[in-house]
Parts: structure tokens; C-alpha cells; sequence
């Protein structure tokens, strides 16, 4: 797993996706039955006694005790999932004393981000196995900034700060897309997360010099194709 | 013209703009709402073309944008509601055993107001569509990030669509209600009718959100308010307040279809509905907590954690009840005699995309796993599913199930098993690949990842086969509708009331009024005459009863006035200065569309216009209640509605703004307690006037009215003093959110009173002639339900902005 956010996120998912499917088997197979096995095959099938006519309003039939089967078997479902839904989301939610506060800023259309020595960048860089909290902003409209290999993502708003934290666990890069339409140049609101050894992580940012931009700042206005 | 007892055939234009007959009405909608679904599918396939290919340079972003915002607007507005609601008006009443909606002509201006929304929607696309997506999220929907007349049109548009299908709930609410056939109870109502009772409610309380939302939108981007660009409100107002809309509205869209389902199921199955009880229970159920789930939407945004852990038991729980619907549909086919003709196949195939679409809907509900798949084509793989599988697929399934009720002709059968094979399998290959792809996100015009092309490349050619599949539909109904073999009455054997009458019916559905009795047997009226697909002409009427009239030209006039008032106003707002000879064309526009409408509501009033009221008919428990006092008090709840969501925002803002100016400050309590007075004392006069209208004593009701009216003149001539000072001062419209939300709450307020005043002048004028009297004291009366609601709206208002 490339971070600690992935692995909530696959773990859970795994998990509603395994009951997904067996629920959606079960109940399609047996409809696909019940189709066939019913089905009307002339004088081979009777008549069914309550069969509906005009001029009846036919009599209620059902048994509260299949509803209530039913409801018991899908509550107990729901529940396990929900319980997984609950530990996870305090997981997401409550950070560990962070090591590296990394500010983030989404404009139309592009990311900025400003480390704690004020160094400017609009990638973002970070070192594996740490804690990193994110604090996600917007200028302008509202974005959602989401890292997609790390299957986590938060919306980003004038006028509050949202927060995110993840342990990346693998050196590479990643990236960094908007996922909600922001405009124009909605689809290329993209970027890069660079995951880089502690020491190399060190090295980088003790180099860097307060104020300084190091990549190519964001132009305005996003390219289109 | 409703003199002329004769309703033209259906050859005669005349007949097709002035009809108010449900069944005409009913198909006017089913033609409208078709073509909707074929446009918005073209931009569908537009969408999926350039999709195809990674990195595809078919549509600009632009084009893209622009494509998918009209898709979404159209297929979820103006295509399902109004799709659905071709039948609601056209079956509806047949299954309750009535002769036609309570209010025929507020029925045909609900849908001339629908037709023209849809034309203001093209032409919004045609003069720079709005390109913000269904939701259109504040802070882009703002006229700083969003300068494009498209956006103040769509908006224009939606304005006269709301107000359509408000006016049309209230009016299936009161059918529904008071009109079933003498005997039958509501649990008897056949599941069609049940399930647009409880759309029709839910519209009724989520539309007046969306309304609000849009007149908050409106006024932001032509007056300058704050509402969403400020960030004391901004971008999470608008999520709550769409989204409040929102949720409701998607099971809006899903209703009549579980509804048609529920009426299909016993026809083909042979056996009546398996827990039809739990079903009807489900859907309520479902339909309430449909207004608390709207934080799933928002599980993203931030909010409180504790929130999202509510709005995740909420959502998961809203999953339960139609765990119950789904599974006694399933219960219905056991030792059952399925016959597998076209309705029936896509009933059933709607089931099973609705299971998927409700599984996958249950990843969505889970805070935790929505913080990833929020935002991606996980999202638009599952309100497909639900929507199109669910809703639309079922909805065609009805239009093969009624469409020899309508016609009275049979489709071809074997076409229509291709038809839904074709559409079954494209359906899966469309959207089933987009589950996989759930890391891609929507809303892109493109995409770099190689991991995504293949099952981006088997979704655009499942669009293909989806949508040309449709096209056999077409075909097919055009074909049969001349020449398919005569269909009879009742060809699947079915009991509901629909069935008890020729196909088509005649113009007054039913020789004689239907009776349910005490043991569930219902006594039919004859069939005579037009018996196996003749078009029966003539008119007869119930005995006893005066004529009905199924004419007015009023309905088609008021909607294109309507439409032109506000397409004036809102193309004002948007001429550059320099431009003034084409401002004063617009205004003139608004100003000619507006006194001719006036004109035309007077004329509306005053057309003879019958429609009887049977007293024998069901009306368990309103039967006491008049048609139209009935009508009004509906109405009065979504105005409820409107008014809190006003409340909601400027409590929301509130919370938001850190310094709010000290009591007696800025709004001076005395200007307050003076309106107050006033509108009490004014409540008090209206009540006189009730009274001697009862009594018929024509100068006490006009002494009273005369009262009423001064007073609400006093009450606006305060508040223009007031606001004049405040203006003085510096606090405009949009010196700060606070302005912004008490200009435009007290605004709305104000404007319902002047509403008041103009009823209260024409009531006036009618008592003085003699009318509104004794036993005709209704009038004064509705009045004054109207006016109590505006007085009580204050007695809020007053003590939220001038005393905490
Ligand atoms: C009854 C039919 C349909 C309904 C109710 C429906 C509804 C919607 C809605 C609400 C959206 C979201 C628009 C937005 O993001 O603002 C959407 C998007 C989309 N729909 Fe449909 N749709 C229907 C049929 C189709 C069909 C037949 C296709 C394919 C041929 C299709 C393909 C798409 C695509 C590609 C998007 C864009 C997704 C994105 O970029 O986010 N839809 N649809
Ligand atoms: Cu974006
Ligand atoms: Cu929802």
C-alpha cells in the first residue's frame, strides 16, 4: 500500500465490495430463478387462484415475517459496514502529532503550496513515513483537492480550512487531481506528489531558501487542449 | 370559448393548445418529455465520443462543459419528472375513477409552463449555455466567476419550471385526495396513484428549496447580494440548500417508476402485489428521511464529524426501506404465471439495475469510503444505475404498458423484446465499466491514464447500443400508433380502473362513475360504444352533473407572458451599458408581457369555466373541505417552505459572521413594533371580513377589506421609509452579507404583502358589485388564509433581525 489512506480506503472498500457482490448475486441469481421457474409455459403453469380481474380490488397478501427477515439479514449487513464506516473515519479524521505542516492553496486553475520555513512551490513535496498534515484552502471557487493513488481527498473552500493527513509509504510520485468542477480548466487542475526518502526529504528542504519558488510557477488559466 | 361543449378532434390544432383535459394534457407531456430525452441523449453521445480515447480532442473543454451541465439539467428535470408525469396525468384520475384533475386549467398551465421553461433552457444553450454542471456549485455560479447570460436563463428557466411543478402538486394532491371513485379508500388506490401522492408531497416541500436557492442566485447575480460569494455563506449555503433539494429530488425522478413497477407486477405475474402494505409504507418512509440525508453530499466539505456519523446512519438507514420495496417485488413472482411480454421484461430488468444502483449507493453512504469516491465516475456509474435503470428504464416499461390504453392499439411485441434486450445489455456495457474506473473523475473532458481507456472505450460503445436501441422505440410506437392491431380494453387482464373503460376513453373516461363496495368489489360502469379502438368523439355527461369544460385559452397565454416577462427582466440585467437601445427593447418586453398578463389572469378568473364538483365522490378525510380551499392550504406548506429555507440561510450566515451589529443599531426596534402593529391589527380586519361575508352584509365586507388594505399600504409605505434610511447610511444590497439577507428575506416578505394588496384590490371591486357574498364567501376566505400565513411569516421575521 503506498500510504496509510490507502490502506483505510482498500480495507473497507474490500469489504463492502465482498457483501456488495454476494447480496447482488444472491438476489439477482434468485430473481433470474424465479423468472425462469415461474414463468408462463401455458397449461403447464396454473392458474394462480388469486390471479387479479376487473372488477375486484384483489385481497392484501404478504407476510410481515418475510419483511421482517429481510430487514434483520440487511440491517445486520448494513451494520458490520458501518461499524467499518466508523472506525475508519476516526482514523481519517484525528491526525497524529504531525511532523510536516504543509499548507495547500487551490486556485483556478492550480495548486500552491507554502511549507512552514515559507518556501512556495506548486508541487508538493514530501518525505515517506511521516506524518504530513495538509490544510487545504481555496481563493477562489470551490475545489477539491485529492490525492488519487492515496484514496483520500477534501474539499477545497474560500473562507475555511479543511484538513487531511496521510504517512506516505512509498519514495515515487503521485498525483494530485480537483475533483470538484471548478470551471474552465477544471480537468487540468492537476499536479504532482513527489515522496521522497527522509534523508533525501531533509537534504531537499534544508537547501531550500524562505520565500523562493522552485518549479515553474502555475500560469493562470490552466492549459485546454 | 368553454361554452362550446364540444371538444375539437384531435386532428385541430386548437385543440392541442387549448385543451385541458388530463388525457390531452397527459399527452402533450409524453411528447415534450420524449423529445427532451432524445436531445439530452444526443449530448450524451457527444460526451461519450469524446470520452472514447485517452487524451481525445473531439469537444473543448468548453463544449464539454457545457454538454454535460445542459445533459444533466435536462434528463433530471426536464425529461423524468415530466416523463412520469405523462402518465400521471393521463392514468391518474382513470385509476381513482375520476373524470379529470381538480383544477383542469391550472393542470394545462402546468404544463405550457413546463414547455416554455424548456424553451428558455434552449435558448439559454444557444446564447451561451450555463456550464457549471446540474449542481451548479456557489461560489462558480456567481456572476464574478460565471459572467454568461446562459447561467441568468437557465436560471430563468428553472424559476418557471418550479412554479409548473408546484402548481401541478398541488393539484394531483387535491385529485388524489378528494376525488376517488365513491367507496374507495386509500389503501385501495392502485400503486401508481400511490406512489405520485407521495412525489407529488415530496415535490411539494423540496421544490420551494430549490426555488429559494435560485432566487438567491438570481438576485446575487443581477442586485449584488452576498448570498454565495461572501464566505460567510458561499459555497456550503448552496451545497445545503441544493442538496435539501437535491436528495428529495432523485427519489422524485425514482418514484413513479417503482409505482408503475408495482402496477406492472400484478398484470404479468397473474397474483396480486406481495406486501403491497410494506411497499406503500416503504415508499413514505423513504420519502421522509429523504429530507434528512442531504449531508452525504457534503461529506467532503469539512463539516462537523459528528454530523457526517448522522448523515452516514441516516443514509444507510433511507437503504432499508427499500430493501422491503425491492424484496416484495421478488416475493411477487413466486408460484406466479410470469408472461414475459415487453413491459414486463423492462419491469423486471429495472429491478435488478435498481439493486445495483441501490448496492452501490450503500459505498456512497459511508463517510469513510466516500472520501474517495466522491467526485468520481463511482458517482455517475450509481446515479445511473438508480436513475436511468431504476427510473427511466421502468418509465418505458409503462409507456409499452399504457401506451395501448392510450393509443388504443397494440405495439409489436417482438420488436419490443429487441428493444429491451438491446437496451439491457447496452445499459451494463455503458455503465458497469465506470464502477471500475472509480478512480477517474467526472466532469473531465479528458484523461492521460492508460488504466482507464479500456473501460472508457466499452462505455462509449454501450452508449451506442443504448442509445440507437431507442430509436426502435420510436419506430415502433409511430408505427403502431396507426396500424398495430386493436388492443381492446383491457388487453393484460388487469383490474385497475384504468382498464374499465374503452382505450382510448372518451373525453369524460367513464359512462358512469365507478363504485367501490364495502367487500372489495368494484361495480364497473358499461362499456358502449367506442369499444375496441374506435376515437370516440361527443360528449355526454355524468347524470346530475353540469357540463365539464375542456377548453381555455388562458393556460398557453399566461405561460408565454410569462415566459416573455422574465426573459425581458433577465436579459435587462445582462446589457452592457453601452447597449441601451437593446435594454429598452427588453424592458419594453417585461413591461408589455407583464400588464398583458395582468389582463390575462383577470380574464383567467373570470372564464366560465366548469368543473363540477361530485359530491359523492371519496374524500376520506377532506371530504368537508372544498376543492379549492383545499388547493390553497397545499400551497400555503410549500410557501412554508420557501420562507424557511430564507430563515435557514440568513440563520446560516449569522453563525458565520463573527460581529453582528448590537440590538436597536442598525435595525431601530421601532420601525419593527410599528409593522408588527400593523400587520396584527390587519390580520384582525381580515378576519372581520370573513365574518360579514357569511352574513352577506356587502358594506361590512368592504369596510373590513377597505381596512385590511390601508393597513398593508401603511405596512410597505414604513418599510420604504425604513429602507430608505438604511440606504442613506450606506447599508446596500450588497454592503455585506447581513444587508444582503435583510434586504432580501424582508424583500420577499414585502413582495407577498404587495401579492396581497393587488387581491385585495380586485376582491374589493368584486364585493362592491355584489359578489364574494354569503354563500360565495370562498373568495374572502382564501383570502384570508393568505394573509394570516403573511402575517405569521413576520411575527419571524420581526424578532430574528430586530430583536436578537
Ligand atoms: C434517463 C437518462 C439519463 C439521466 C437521468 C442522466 C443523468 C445525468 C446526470 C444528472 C449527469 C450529471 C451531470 C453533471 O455532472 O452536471 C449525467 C452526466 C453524464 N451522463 Fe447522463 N443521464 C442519462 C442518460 C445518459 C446516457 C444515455 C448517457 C450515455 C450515452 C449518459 C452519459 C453521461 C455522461 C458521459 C455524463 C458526464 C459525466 C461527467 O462528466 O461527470 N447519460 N447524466
Ligand atoms: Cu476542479
Ligand atoms: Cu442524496
Amino acid at each position: 500500500m503506498v500510504s496509510n489512506t490507502s490502506e483505510i480506503f482498500i480495507g473497507l472498500f474490500n469489504q463492502f465490495w465482498f457483501l456488495g457482490v454476494l447480496v447482488s448475486i444472491v438476489v439477482l441469481g434468485l430473481m433470474t430463478y424465479l423468472m425462469l421457474r415461474f414463468r408462463d409455459q401455458g397449461a403447464k403453469t396454473p392458474d394462480p387462484e388469486d390471479a387479479p380481474m376487473l372488477g375486484k380490488i384483489p385481497e392484501d397478501r404478504g407476510k410481515i415475517k418475510t419483511v421482517a427477515i429481510s430487514l434483520t439479514l440487511s440491517s445486520l449487513i448494513l451494520a458490520l459496514l458501518l461499524g467499518g464506516t466508523f472506525g475508519a473515519i476516526d482514523a481519517i479524521n484525528n491526525p497524529p502529532q504531525g511532523t510536516l505542516n504543509v499548507e495547500v492553496t487551490g486556485f483556478q486553475w492550480g495548486w500552491k503550496f507554502k511549507y512552514p520555513n515559507n518556501y512556495q512551490d506548486t508541487v508538493m513535496t514530501v518525505p515517506k513515513d511521516e506524518v504530513v498534515i495538509v490544510k487545504i484552502h481555496s481563493d477562489d471557487v470551490f475545489h477539491s483537492f485529492g490525492i488519487l493513488e492515496f484514496k483520500i481527498k477534501k474539499d477545497a473552500l474560500n473562507g475555511r480550512v479543511n484538513t487531511i493527513w496521510f504517512v506516505a509509504r512509498d519514495a515515487g510520485e503521485y498525483n494530485i487531481v480537483c475533483y470538484e468542477f471548478c470551471g474552465l480548466g477544471h480537468t487540468f487542475m492537476r499536479t504532482k506528489l513527489i515522496v521522497m526518502e527522509p534523508n533525501e526529504f531533509q537534504d531537499w528542504y534544508s537547501k531550500l531558501k524562505p520565500g523562493e519558488i522552485q518549479h515553474a510557477p502555475v500560469q493562470q488559466g490552466g492549459q485546454q487542449p | 370559448m368553454s361554452e362550446d361543449h364540444q371538444i375539437p378532434p384531435t386532428s385541430s390544432i386548437s385543440r392541442w393548445l387549448f385543451t385541458t383535459n388530463h388525457k390531452d394534457v397527459g399527452i402533450l407531456y409524453l411528447v415534450t418529455s420524449l423529445y427532451f430525452l432524445f436531445l439530452s441523449g444526443t449530448l450524451a453521445l457527444l460526451l461519450r465520443t469524446q470520452l472514447a480515447v485517452p487524451n481525445n480532442t473531439f469537444l473543448s473543454s468548453a463544449a464539454y462543459n457545457q454538454a454535460f451541465t445542459t445533459h444533466g439539467l435536462i434528463m433530471v428535470l426536464w425529461f423524468l419528472s415530466p416523463f412520469a408525469f405523462s402518465f400521471a396525468n393521463y392514468i391518474v384520475p382513470l385509476q381513482i375513477g375520476a373524470r379529470d384533475l381538480a383544477f383542469p386549467r391550472i393542470n394545462a398551465l402546468s404544463y405550457w409552463l413546463y414547455l416554455f421553461s424548456g424553451i428558455m433552457l434552449l435558448v439559454s444553450f444557444f446564447v451561451g449555455p450555463a456550464d457549471g454542471g446540474w449542481t451548479v456549485y456557489a461560489p462558480l455560479n456567481t456572476a464574478r466567476y460565471s459572467p454568461n447570460i446562459g447561467l441568468n436563463l437557465t436560471a430563468g428557466a428553472l424559476v418557471l419550471f418550479i412554479v409548473s411543478i408546484t402548481i401541478s402538486s398541488v393539484n394531483f394532491i387535491t385529485t388524489i385526495l378528494k376525488m376517488r371513485a365513491p367507496g374507495m379508500k386509500l389503501m385501495q388506490m392502485p400503486m401508481f396513484t400511490w406512489s405520485i401522492l407521495i412525489t407529488v408531497f415530496m415535490m411539494l416541500y423540496a421544490f420551494p428549496s430549490f426555488l429559494a436557492g435560485v432566487s438567491m442566485l438570481m438576485v446575487d447575480r443581477t442586485l449584488g447580494t452576498m448570498y454565495f460569494s461572501a464566505p460567510e455563506g458561499g459555497s456550503l449555503l448552496w451545497d445545503h440548500v441544493f442538496w435539501f433539494f437535491g436528495h428529495p429530488e432523485v427519489y422524485i425522478v425514482l418514484f413513479p417508476a417503482i409505482g408503475a413497477v408495482g402496477d406492472m407486477i400484478p398484470s404479468f405475474t397473474r397474483r396480486p402485489l406481495y406486501g403491497r402494505k410494506y411497499i406503500i409504507l416503504g415508499l413514505i418512509i423513504a420519502a421522509v428521511v429523504s429530507f434528512m440525508v442531504w449531508g452525504h453530499h457534503m461529506f467532503v466539505t469539512g463539516y462537523d464529524p459528528l454530523v457526517a456519523k448522522i448523515f452516514t446512519l441516516t443514509t444507510i438507514a433511507v437503504s432499508l426501506p427499500f430493501d422491503v420495496i425491492v424484496v416484495a417485488f421478488i416475493e411477487s413472482l413466486v408460484r406466479a404465471k410470469i408472461k414475459l411480454k415487453t413491459p414486463a421484461l423492462f419491469a423486471l430488468g429495472s429491478i435488478m439495475l435498481f439493486i445495483i444502483g441501490g448496492v452501490t449507493g450503500v459505498f456512497l453512504g459511508s463517510v469513510a469510503i466516500d472520501h474517495h469516491l466522491r467526485g468520481t465516475y463511482w458517482v455517475v456509474a450509481h446515479f445511473h444505475y438508480v436513475m436511468v435503470g431504476g427510473g427511466a428504464v421502468a418509465l418505458i416499461g409503462a409507456l409499452y404498458y399504457w401506451f395501448p390504453k392510450i393509443t388504443g392499439r397494440m405495439y409489436k411485441e417482438s420488436l419490443g423484446k429487441l428493444h429491451f434486450a438491446l437496451s439491457f445489455i447496452g445499459f451494463n456495457l455503458l455503465y458497469f465499466p465506470m464502477f471500475i474506473n472509480y478512480d477517474m473523475p467526472r466532469r473531465v473532458v479528458t484523461y492521460a491514464e492508460q488504466a482507464w481507456a479500456f473501460n472508457n472505450f466499452l462505455a462509449t460503445i454501450g452508449a451506442f447500443v443504448f442509445g440507437l436501441a431507442q430509436l426502435l422505440l420510436l419506430y415502433n410506437l409511430f408505427t403502431s400508433m396507426r396500424s398495430g392491431a386493436p388492443a381492446g380494453s383491457n388487453p393484460w387482464n388487469a383490474f385497475t380502473l384504468e382498464w374499465a373503460t374503452t382505450s382510448p376513453p372518451p373525453d369524460y373516461n367513464f359512462e358512469e362513475t365507478p363504485r367501490v363496495n364495502s367487500d372489495g368489489t368494484v361495480s364497473l360502469p358499461k362499456l358502449t360504444s367506442f369499444a375496441n379502438g374506435g376515437t370516440p368523439s361527443g360528449y355526454s355527461a355524468p347524470h346530475g352533473l353540469p357540463h365539464q369544460s375542456h377548453l381555455s385559452p388562458f393556460p398557453i397565454i399566461l405561460s408565454a407572458l410569462a415566459f416573455f416577462a422574465l426573459f425581458g427582466i433577465v436579459s435587462l440585467t445582462f446589457i452592457p451599458s453601452a447597449s441601451f437601445s437593446a435594454g429598452i427593447v427588453y424592458l419594453w418586453i417585461f413591461f408589455a408581457a407583464l400588464i398583458m398578463g395582468g389582463f390575462a389572469i383577470y380574464g383567467f378568473a373570470r372564464e366560465k369555466f366548469v368543473a363540477p364538483e361530485d359530491e359523492t365522490l371519496e374524500g376520506w378525510p377532506f371530504k368537508n373541505i372544498g376543492r379549492m380551499k383545499m388547493g390553497i392550504w397545499t400551497f400555503m406548506a410549500s410557501e412554508v417552505i420557501f420562507f424557511g429555507v430564507f430563515i435557514g440561510a440568513f440563520l446560516f450566515i449569522r453563525a458565520g459572521t463573527a460581529e453582528w451589529p448590537a440590538i436597536d443599531t442598525i435595525f431601530k426596534i421601532q420601525h419593527g413594533a410599528i409593522n408588527t402593529f400593523i400587520l396584527l391589527t390587519s390580520s384582525f380586519t381580515a378576519v372581520m371580513a370573513v365574518v360579514f361575508s357569511k352574513k352577506s352584509s356587502k358594506g361590512g365586507v368592504a369596510a373590513s377589506l377597505a381596512l385590511t388594505l390601508f393597513l398593508a399600504l401603511w405596512f410597505l409605505y414604513n418599510k420604504a421609509t425604513e429602507w430608505q434610511e438604511l440606504f442613506h447610511e450606506g447599508f446596500t444590497l450588497s454592503a455585506s452579507p447581513i444587508s444582503s439577507t435583510y434586504y432580501i428575506t424582508t424583500g420577499a416578505h414585502g413582495a407577498h404583502v404587495l401579492g396581497g394588496i393587488v387581491a385585495l384590490a380586485v376582491i374589493i371591486g368584486g364585493v362592491l358589485k355584489g359578489r364574494y357574498l354569503g354563500h360565495d364567501h370562498g373568495t374572502v376566505e382564501y383570502f384570508g388564509i393568505y394573509w394570516h400565513f403573511v402575517d405569521i411569516v413576520w411575527i419571524f421575521l420581526f424578532p430574528l433581525f430586530y430583536l436578537l
